[in-house]
């Protein structure tokens, strides 16, 4: 889309979200959906973030507070079973990272370079409060 | 071209009056045009009304014309309004008044050595319809004086233009067209 | 479907507005959004009636504004369905952010615009002002000069406007009180010839094809912006005005009336032509036959097609006139008037010696009255003879106190 002269629109700046038909889309999940290119789904937002949030599913309580709270849906849950975070969309605001309610977090915020298994291997311990 | 102008206030049926006509016209092959001119659009406000039939299409839409008839529909607008504007030697009135032609002469003075005719549509519509609304007498009146029609057809034809309105103001308006017919001086 | 078909006469003595209110009717429109307005009312009073009387099958939105109402048909046009509503001079204007919306959405709406001047002062009579406001709106623009145009044109408009390659909202015009409020005879359609010509609603994107889902009314900056305005540009310059030809043929083909782009009358020996919109073409026509008892060979074009303008048809239609006159009833505030322009602009480049000039008249409703058509035919002569403007180029008709005239 990005070199698209004037001609090679479709009329009325009108936007398709799919390519074809979209049948059963509500039972389909979102990979396995035929969105078209004009469907920000297919753009990746990856490259906004300065920090990335990483996912220890064994601290993980499946509130699912992070998959409401998330603005840009990209958080991957499966039967009310939390997954994983969709890195394509992820803009790094931190937000699921502040919801969560486990302790230690189950998520936590890093630079976009930190190796995951290391992070993983270096997880907080559960903390303590003073009384 | 017969060119007519009617003076009524707002809400006496000089729009209605003035479409009836076209209408009854139109179906005899003629060409019509019926327009009006509101000025202040409140219903009481004096107003014009302008009728145009001809044998061809009718292109000219200026307000302006030479009157070939002036109907006045409502009484007060003989001393009011401009009735007498852009008449000619052959302009024929067909004023409502409760005076005879003599007397309402002499109470205008412009109407002096005019074709004037009188009748009193207010009267006879408050007697027939029940209400005020001169205009279907006046167009009795006026096939009297014009003798564009006889009268059975031209009542024949205004029934079918009155079809929406209760059959027993249809009847009424029937009776006060053959009135004002009847006693148009 | 579930209506009642109307018997009609093949003549009925009906005014512009009803004209258009039947038009609608018998198009089967399937949502009116309307905020009613004089001289305009009487056409969504008039569908509105038709619908709860059975005749028609659709919606009637009874909106709080006009903004809303040109809204609320562009939401209707969205979803799918044929639109369209009526308004006039104020009502336009509060409309004239929507309208933009309308045309680069691509919805065919029918927007009949009984055309009445913008205040202040207030003034419920017809002038072309809100018809002027409205030429870089996007918009197709018809105009009717008598009723029995009015109707004529809306059958045409939703043709034109609904067809694929097109998309493009129309507006009907007619001039208020003088078309709008003015009985005549109109020749009529059958309720089954009428729909036929207009022909099944063929939707496209639209929001109610559930499993294609669409987004209407997207935002577009610097990127993209330009590209659309472009491809709507390009859509009104080179598809719509061949649509429009084909369909005036169609309907003359049905009815026998033949609808022109740029009409023109005693035109093809004038020495000297008005040109002019609405009802005051009808008026010139008949001075201008006048005149010829007088020697004058006088000619008349009326603009039938506002936008997209008629570059071509224009310059064929006055190619060999020697005096112009163009006719502009909108105040220009301060220019020449937009067809004194428009036509210079058309003719600049052409071999055309004509001396055109320009004229402002019939503002708030003021009468153009045949006597001063009369006088212009006379001084166009008088250009004609001198091969060169002898007035000024801009002069007002019919406005008491001293002439006025300028440039």
């Amino acid at each position: 889309m990005e070199n698209n002269g004037w001609n090679e629109f479709e009329i009325g700046a009108m936007l398709r979200s799919f390519d074809g038909a979209a049948t059963n889309i509500a039972t389909t999940h979102t990979e396995d959906r035929n969105y078209s290119n004009s469907n920000s789904f297919t753009a990746s937002v990856a490259d906004w973030r300065i920090e990335k949030p990483l996912f220890n599913k064994d601290y993980c309580i499946d509130c699912q507070f992070c998959w409401i709270y998330c603005p840009d849906m990209s958080i991957i849950s499966r039967d009310k079973k939390m997954i994983g975070v969709d890195m394509d969309h992820c803009k790094g605001c931190g937000i699921c990272v502040e919801v969560c309610p486990t302790n230690p977090k189950s998520l936590l915020m890093y630079a976009e370079q930190q190796d995951e298994d290391v992070a993983l291997a270096e997880w907080p311990e559960k903390e303590t409060k003073e009384k | 071209m017969l060119e007519i102008r009617w003076h009524s206030r707002a809400g006496q049926g000089a729009v209605t009056g003035a479409k009836g006509l076209a209408d009854v016209v139109s179906t005899t092959g003629k060409e019509v045009q019926a327009f009006a001119f509101y000025g202040s659009a409140k219903r009481g406000a004096a107003m014009t009304a302008y009728n145009r039939v001809d044998d061809k299409p009718i292109m000219n839409h200026e307000k302006f014309m030479h009157p070939d008839y002036v109907l006045v529909i409502d009484p007060a607008l003989v001393y009011t309004a401009d009735i007498t504007a852009h008449d000619t030697d052959e302009t024929v009135y067909i004023i409502t008044t409760h005076m005879n032609t003599e007397d309402l002469v002499a109470s205008q003075p412009k109407l002096e050595g005019k074709k004037i005719h009188t009748v009193d549509c207010i009267k006879i519509a408050q007697e027939t319809i029940g209400k005020p609304i001169p205009n279907t007498p006046m167009l009795g009146a006026l096939m009297k004086i014009s003798e564009m029609y006889e009268i059975d057809f031209f009542k024949d034809s205004m029934i079918r233009v009155l079809s929406k309105l209760p059959q027993k103001i249809v009847d009424a308006n029937m009776v006060a067209i053959q009135r004002a017919y009847d006693e148009v001086q | 479907m579930a209506f009642d078909k109307m018997e009609l006469r093949d003549i009925e003595v009906w005014d512009g507005n009803f004209a258009a209110a039947q038009a609608m009717r018998q198009a089967q429109i399937d949502v009116v959004a309307a905020y009613p307005i004089t001289p305009s009312t009487p056409i969504v009073e008039g569908y509105a009636k038709f619908l709860a009387d059975g005749y028609v099958e659709g919606e009637f939105v009874m909106v709080e504004s006009e903004h809303a109402a040109m809204s609320g048909c562009i939401g209707a046009a969205a979803a799918g369905g044929r639109v369209a509503t009526a308004t006039s001079s104020q009502g336009f204007a509060l409309m004239v952010e929507t309208l933009y919306q309308s045309s680069g959405m691509r919805l065919p709406i029918v927007l009949n615009v009984v055309n009445r001047a913008l205040a202040a002062p207030l003034n419920v009579n017809g002038d072309h002002s809100d018809m002027y406001l409205g030429r870089d709106s996007g918009w197709i623009q018809l105009d009717a000069y008598s009723p029995q145009e009015a109707y004529d044109l809306n059958f045409i408009a939703f043709k034109v406007s609904e067809d694929h390659d097109v998309r493009l909202p129309c507006m009907v015009h007619q001039d208020g009180f003088m078309t709008s409020h003015t009985a005549q005879g109109v020749k009529t359609f059958t309720d089954d010839v009428a729909y036929g010509f207009v022909g099944e609603y063929k939707p496209m994107n639209d929001m109610l094809d559930l499993d294609h889902p669409v987004t209407h009314g997207v935002q577009t900056e610097e990127d993209w912006h330009f590209e659309h305005k472009a491809r709507q540009h390009n859509d009104l310059m080179t598809k719509v005005m061949p649509k429009i030809q084909e369909v005036f043929d169609a309907f003359e083909e049905l009815s026998g009336r033949k609808y022109n782009i740029v009409e023109k009358y005693d035109m093809d020996d004038a020495d000297v032509a008005v040109v002019c919109m609405g009802t005051s073409v009808e008026t010139a026509r008949e001075v201008a036959k006048e005149m010829r008892a007088d020697g004058i060979k006088a000619g008349v074009v009326g603009i039938r097609v506002l936008r997209p303008y008629p570059f071509a048809e224009i310059i064929e239609a006055l190619k060999d006139i020697k005096a112009i006159a163009a006719l502009d009833r909108s105040s220009p505030n301060g220019a020449p008037g937009m067809l004194f322009n428009e036509l210079a602009g058309a003719l600049f480049n052409t071999d055309s010696k004509a001396a055109l000039s320009g004229y402002v008249y019939g503002l708030g409703g003021r009468d153009l009255t045949k006597a001063h058509l009369v006088d212009l035919y006379k001084e166009l002569q008088a250009n004609a003879d001198a091969g060169k403007v002898l007035t000024p180029l801009q002069q007002f008709i019919g406005v008491r106190g001293p002439k006025l005239a300028y440039l």
